[in-house]
């Protein structure tokens, strides 16, 4: 893939039209105010039938599971398994264009839709039984219901099983689940939330198997904080989560079986959010190279406009290769999804590591090319440069990308 | 019901534009073209008839360049159902009407429903002359319109200079779409993909047997001067007398 086809671009316009009357009206509200994200996000949903696709491909699959449970697993697999093509090329493409163009204006919108539409039903498409996945999966994939995939603690992040404390103790045929988690995106307003913890058998913490739960809000015993203050992405409310003896059913448990492998299934998920993040750094780089080239046309100094010295043309130059970089990685993603194939768990680092990093570099010169002004919120690169830097730090921290893409190349 | 709606493929009224060196017309290079916003109320107006009524088919027609393909791609996107594509190299307005005479004969529609002007020339007569050449009833500049009971007529809210008419007319009739019509839906992403496997027809205008020829003459176009910076003025005198001698507002 070298260019967005005409599909994507009438794509593009018409999200981008929505952006400009829903969104940057009131963008302050957003990233200033109290205003949670959902609301536009589910209107946007519904706008370009979003919601009604994700409805559809949802029913198709389960009753492609129920058949085959049924026994007709033969007759199936040949007519539906068909992976990759331009189906598949397009439904990515497709899923990344409102990511890049949100990411223009409110790249904390996108967090808080990927990791509700993304991260959290992906966790329960993948390990839940068919019951669980109509139970809570739909209604987050059409953002009906908001999602939050809570993993992280106060003591535990970049080795978040290693030193995790969340625990499930069996009860009758339940469990009594207990923890804090930190930093979990949607926190705050989440209806369903998945929980990682370990399975307390009275053994040492380093053996206890990890499993999975999905919470839902009101659950007593259950809290969720509000929003937290942060750097950036403030149109992403962030909050803690605090479990004291919360009881749930084994229904609760993803795959109602202790014999799931949690760990594995968490490293897809990591990768999926891996990439997403070249996506949301394109939005952002294309957003400040476009105003950083406005700027360097009409801002004056010594008598010229500044786009004529070469300190600032190195700037726009650096931006520029950037874009395509970035651009290029994300048409690999589309390539990959044509092909039927996943990047690697170790390319997905990679192309975290370096989108994030070149989106942050670009933020920080961004804000130098536009002096004073780049410092102050009107000129908006502000904003970027904030939302950009925890790209960085959540979804693994460059230093675990970089750990994880070494340690593959040394395994060779 | 058959409802056909015309679709142009004007520039980007977000763009800057530049008139080109000769003087002959814009620069085209590099501009980013859209559907001409009246007519996407015009279409979206079509789709609501067709929602409301279930039987009902609404055709998309643009007559232009090859690209123009484009926007008419963005209808069946928003929800019509087949495009027709008349090529013609910068067609006039009577031409246009010409053709749409063409078209209206083959198709049979019931309605004809045209945005009010494209915003490229803002020439606002391919509507009218359509009726004219047809002998159909005609309801320009509407914000509302209402089917009878019966279907066989409705009736139109026109903004008009000084306030709102109502009229009522028989069908078939040729309409044109005001900017408070309706508020136009976003091409939806089911419908991106769909629109891709719905009819789009191409028809050579040449062959359609009318006299193409231009009766309006772009002799020249220039940009509008440019403002002149404003000045500070002493006292309210010497107000009064510039808005009388020099703006000659007074
Ligand atoms: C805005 C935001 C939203 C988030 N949303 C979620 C969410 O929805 N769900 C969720 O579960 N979590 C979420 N997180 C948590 C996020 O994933 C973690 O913050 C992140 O993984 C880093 O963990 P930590 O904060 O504990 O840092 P630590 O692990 O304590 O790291 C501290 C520093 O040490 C470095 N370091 C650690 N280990 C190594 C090593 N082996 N080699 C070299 N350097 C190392 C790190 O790179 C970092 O620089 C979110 C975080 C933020 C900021």
């Amino acid at each position: 893939m070298i260019q967005w086809s005409e599909q994507h671009l009438m794509m593009r316009d018409a999200v981008r039209r929505f952006i400009q009357d829903e969104i940057v009206p009131q963008i302050d509200e957003f990233e200033h105010g109290d205003t949670p994200p959902y609301a536009v996000l589910r209107k946007m949903f519904r706008s370009f039938g979003i919601d009604e696709m994700a409805r559809e491909r949802f029913h198709k699959q389960i009753d492609a599971e129920k058949r085959a449970a049924a026994g007709e697993a033969a007759a199936t697999t040949g007519e539906t398994r068909k992976a990759g093509g331009t189906a598949a090329a397009d439904a990515m493409a497709m899923q990344m264009i409102p990511v890049i163009e949100l990411c223009h204006y409110c790249p904390g919108m996108v967090t808080a839709m990927g990791v509700s539409v993304g991260l959290t039903s992906a966790a329960i498409l993948s390990k839940g039984t068919t019951a669980q996945k109509e139970r809570w999966a739909l209604d987050l994939l059409t953002l009906e219901k908001v999602g939050a995939w809570a993993i992280t603690e106060p003591g535990s992040g970049s080795d978040p099983f290693g030193a995790m404390k969340s625990t499930a103790r069996r009860d009758g045929d339940g469990y009594i689940l207990n923890g804090n988690k930190t930093f979990i995106t949607n926190g705050p307003y989440a209806d369903t939330i998945v929980f990682i913890c370990r399975l307390d058998e009275g053994n040492p913490p380093a053996e206890r198997k990890v499993l999975t739960f999905v919470l839902e809000r009101g659950m007593p015993g259950f809290e969720q904080t509000r929003p937290v203050r942060k750097m950036g992405m403030h149109s992403s409310p962030t909050g803690d989560l605090f479990l004291s003896d919360v009881r749930v059913g084994k229904e609760h448990l993803l795959g109602e079986t202790e014999a799931v492998t949690s760990r594995a299934g968490t490293k897809d998920t990591f990768s999926s959010e891996r990439t997403g993040v070249a996506a949301m750094a394109l939005g952002i780089v294309e957003q400040c190279l476009q105003v950083c080239v406005e700027y360097a046309r009409t801002r004056v100094a010594f008598g010229r406009s500044i786009g004529e010295f070469q300190l600032i043309q190195l700037k726009l130059a650096k931006m520029e290769v950037a874009r395509m970089n970035i651009q290029n990685l994300v048409f690999r993603q589309i390539e990959l999804a044509a092909a039927g194939a996943k990047p690697t768990f170790a390319e997905a680092s990679a192309v975290k590591l370096y989108s994030a990093q070149a989106a942050m570099d670009v933020c920080l010169e961004a804000v130098q090319l536009h002096g004073g002004n780049g410092y102050m919120a009107e000129y908006r690169v502000e904003q970027l440069c904030r939302d950009a830097k925890v790209l960085q730090i959540y979804g693994g921290t460059d230093e675990i990308q970089i750990s994880q893409i070494a340690r593959n190349l040394l395994a060779k | 019901m058959k409802i056909l709606v015309t679709v142009k493929r004007v520039p980007d009224p977000e763009s800057s534009i530049k008139v080109n060196p000769e003087g002959t017309g814009i620069v085209e290079s590099g501009l980013k073209w859209v559907v001409n916003p009246f007519d996407e109320i015009a279409i979206e107006e079509a789709l609501r008839i067709k929602e409301a009524q279930g039987d009902v088919e609404v055709v998309v027609v643009s007559v232009g360049v090859s690209e123009s393909q484009e926007q008419l791609r963005t209808g069946l996107a928003m929800g019509a159902d087949r495009a027709i594509l008349v090529k013609a190299d910068r067609p006039d307005t009577a031409a246009v009407a010409k053709i749409l005479v063409k078209l209206v004969e083959k198709e049979q529609p019931t309605l004809v429903i045209l945005g009010k002007q494209a915003i490229d020339d803002d020439s606002n007569e391919v509507g009218q002359m359509l009726a004219h050449l047809l002998g159909w009833p005609q309801a320009t500049f509407i914000s509302k319109l209402t089917f009878a009971g019966d279907k066989a007529s409705v009736e139109c809210i026109r903004e008009v200079d000084g306030g709102m008419e109502t009229i009522a007319f028989a069908l078939p009739a040729i309409i044109t779409a005001d900017l408070r019509l309706n508020e136009p839906r976003y091409a939806s992403l089911p419908g991106i993909m769909k629109a891709r496997k719905k009819p789009m027809e191409e028809i050579d205008a040449a062959s359609l047997g009318v006299d193409l020829t231009p009766r309006v003459r772009i002799k020249k176009m220039a940009p509008p001067p440019a403002r002149t910076a404003g000045r500070k003025v002493e006292s309210v005198d010497e107000l009064i007398n510039a808005l009388q001698t020099e703006a000659k507002v007074m």
